[in-house]
């Protein structure tokens, strides 16, 4: 079956997708579920008044049947007690919607557990309480490769950006420098990627900023794990401390501050 | 009407082409290996079209071996190169952005003693001429590099590269489908040992290819039988296939540099106007090194595959990179080894026109796109 042949039920939730937003506050739990190879990402927030789920809301990156079955679960789920909206399925979500094309069962069928998800934070937001705890910028760490290919492709200091022309180029987090850096090779190369371990830029408000409106392309909760190639630099093993996941990127020229 | 803006993909068979064929299915079906005057009448024909087709590239009729298309192509240019010249050697180096049959090729001849390299892009998708010289060793014999990419549009430094294979006694093969009547092609010049065209990427029929084979590169066949084709590719010729794409090459031989100058005005008008009024966009493949007939984008913040059913809806049909629109839920290696995350490469778009794109197909992409872009990023957890 084509993926793109959905029913008129998918095809319905996915023009008009129901419950779209966000939600904050101490009675509000958030389930994030996402398949990096199949490209979906998704986003679940519940309310929860005397254990009922009052309100629903859901955002969402991926195919149309990734759009249709998290808007389906937020119809399902809405007024439903926690208990019993845990029992929710992946099934009954593909059922609701009148079938969903083989081939996007396992992948793109991902609002049950999403919403699994957002009633666990729940119940742990209530029982624990406890402040997420703050990673640290991990400085000076031996990454394999740095050495071998030091100064053919990875670079311990930027003098001369003209070195950068068009180079595919990735700046590890060391600092404000490395983010004035970043932003400076923007001139120079289309493909500027920033790696950092935090969750989020870590710098002052204006350089924060800068960074976030520039072409910078930032990766968040990552790792340089290892450099490659031939002769010269030609990809870098990223670690997705989030997913948990190793990938590899193509990438001509590393830039690791002292 | 549905607006079709994905040539790429398939293209319409020229209705001047299927004239010219339908006499062949019923009057003229001779069989060219027939000694009757039928059979004579087929032969005649073929040997006409061949020489009609060799021209097109500037090759000699005897240089020209008809297949069933760019895949078989392809199998008997690399796995019937490999196979003949296994005595020289067992390397072969393609490209990171081969066309998915090269790689599969690539994969089988791994598996049966060849050793594969894959030669990296720049961020444009330029093959790196330097990193071809890089992984030659005494042991290659063979470099297949795309003429032009299918998906991304960037055009290959082909003669360059040629001429580095010539230099190196390595020989050279060029899958030519997605730059066939948009870039002139010229064996000679470029220095090409086996080049693979499809009949489909000129508007002629499906199920017709060529393999044009220099003079002296010697290749073993695949399909064994009545020795058809110099016995390099057996099996009845398809005589209405073959008058088809000989029509086909006539008709591009006279309105292609019309053509192309069409479509690189509807090409430069959707992508001044998508990067200028779609903010967090950006053009894949080479600004200016690139297909007349290609505009490949991505948008930050969403899926491809909503981003094509949302145009679907508005009668728009188009390709994209992401996994989602694929079998094996892979996004495309294309995109990947430009140096793209998976989630940069599931938000591509490839927009590709040709002969019968009109202006007004391409306003209605540039009046409906921002909006579908907008609408799918107020869904998205990932645009912020």
């Amino acid at each position: 079956m084509k993926s793109t042949r959905y029913s008129e039920k998918v095809l319905d939730h996915f023009r008009n997708p129901r419950n779209v937003g966000t939600l904050k506050g101490e009675d509000v739990g958030t389930g994030r579920v996402g398949n990096p190879v199949c490209g979906d990402l998704m986003e679940l927030y519940i309310k929860v008044k005397n254990n009922k789920i009052k309100d629903v809301k859901f955002r969402t990156f991926g195919c149309g049947s990734a759009i249709a079955t998290a808007s389906m679960v937020t119809e399902l789920a809405k007024g439903k007690s926690i208990d019993e909206a845990i029992k929710i399925t992946r099934k009954d979500v593909a059922d609701e919607l009148d079938g969903l094309p083989p081939i996007k069962m396992h992948c793109s069928n991902l609002a049950a557990d999403a919403l699994k998800d957002a009633i666990k934070n729940y119940k742990d937001k209530q029982k624990l309480k406890v402040e997420v705890k703050e990673e640290i910028r991990e400085h000076k760490e031996e990454i394999t490769g740095e050495k071998k290919f030091l100064n053919r492709g990875v670079y311990n200091i930027v003098k001369d950006f003209s070195l950068f022309k068009d180079k595919r180029t990735l700046v590890l987090d060391r600092g404000d420098k490395s983010i004035e850096i970043a932003i400076e090779l923007t001139k120079h190369t289309p493909r500027v990627v920033f790696v950092t371990p935090l969750k989020d830029i870590s710098a002052n408000t204006n350089l924060k900023t800068e960074l976030k409106q520039s072409d910078v392309k930032i990766l968040y909760e990552s790792k340089i794990l290892e450099i490659k190639g031939l002769n010269e630099v030609e990809k870098v093993l990223i670690y997705d401390l989030n997913e948990d996941e190793k990938y590899e990127l193509y990438i001509d020229s590393v830039v690791l501050l002292l | 009407m549905e607006v079709y803006i994905d040539y790429q993909s398939a293209k319409p068979v020229d209705p001047r082409v299927i004239e010219e064929m339908t006499p062949y299915f019923y009057y003229k079906f001779g069989n060219p290996s027939s000694l009757h005057e039928t059979g004579d009448e087929a032969t005649a024909i073929l040997e006409n079209c061949r020489q009609t087709i060799a021209s097109f590239i500037n090759a000699k009729k005897e240089e020209i071996i008809f297949t069933s298309g760019a895949t078989e192509s392809n199998n008997l240019a690399i796995i019937g190169y490999a196979l003949r010249n296994k005595g020289k050697g067992n390397h072969i180096l393609i490209s990171e952005i081969e066309h998915i049959s090269i790689h599969n090729i690539a994969k089988y001849l791994s598996k049966i003693g060849f050793n594969i390299s894959k030669i990296p892009v720049n961020p444009y998708g330029s093959v790196n001429l330097k990193k071809i010289k890089e992984r030659m060793t005494d042991k290659t014999i063979l470099v297949s590099i795309g003429y032009a990419n299918n998906e991304i549009g960037t055009i290959q430094q082909i003669s360059e590269i040629g001429r580095l294979c010539k230099e190196n006694n390595i020989a050279f093969h060029s899958d030519a489908v997605a730059a066939e009547g948009l870039v002139p092609i010229d064996v000679k010049k470029d220095n090409i040992d086996l080049l693979t065209l499809s009949s489909n990427d000129i508007y002629g029929p499906k199920g017709l290819g060529i393999l044009y084979t220099r003079k002296g590169i010697r290749i073993n066949p695949l399909i064994i039988g009545g020795g058809q084709e110099r016995g390099l590719r057996s099996g009845s010729e398809n005589i209405p296939g073959i008058v088809g794409m000989a029509k086909a090459v006539e008709i591009m031989q006279v309105e292609m540099n019309e053509e192309v100058k069409r479509l690189k005005v509807y090409r430069d008008r959707l992508i001044d106007n998508i990067l200028g009024n779609i903010p967090k966009s950006h053009l894949n493949g080479h600004p200016t090194n690139r297909l007349s007939n290609n505009a490949h984008f991505r948008f930050e913040g969403i899926e491809g595959e909503s981003l094509l059913l949302s145009l679907k809806d508005k009668g728009i049909s188009v390709s994209t990179g992401s996994a989602c629109t694929s079998k094996t839920l892979e996004p495309s290696h294309t995109l990947i080894a430009l140096g793209l995350l998976h989630e940069e490469a599931h938000g591509s778009l490839e927009l590709t026109s040709g002969r019968f794109t009109k202006k007004e197909d391409i306003d209605l992409v540039l009046e409906v796109l921002p909006q579908v872009v907008e609408r799918l990023r107020k869904l998205s957890p990932l645009y912020k």
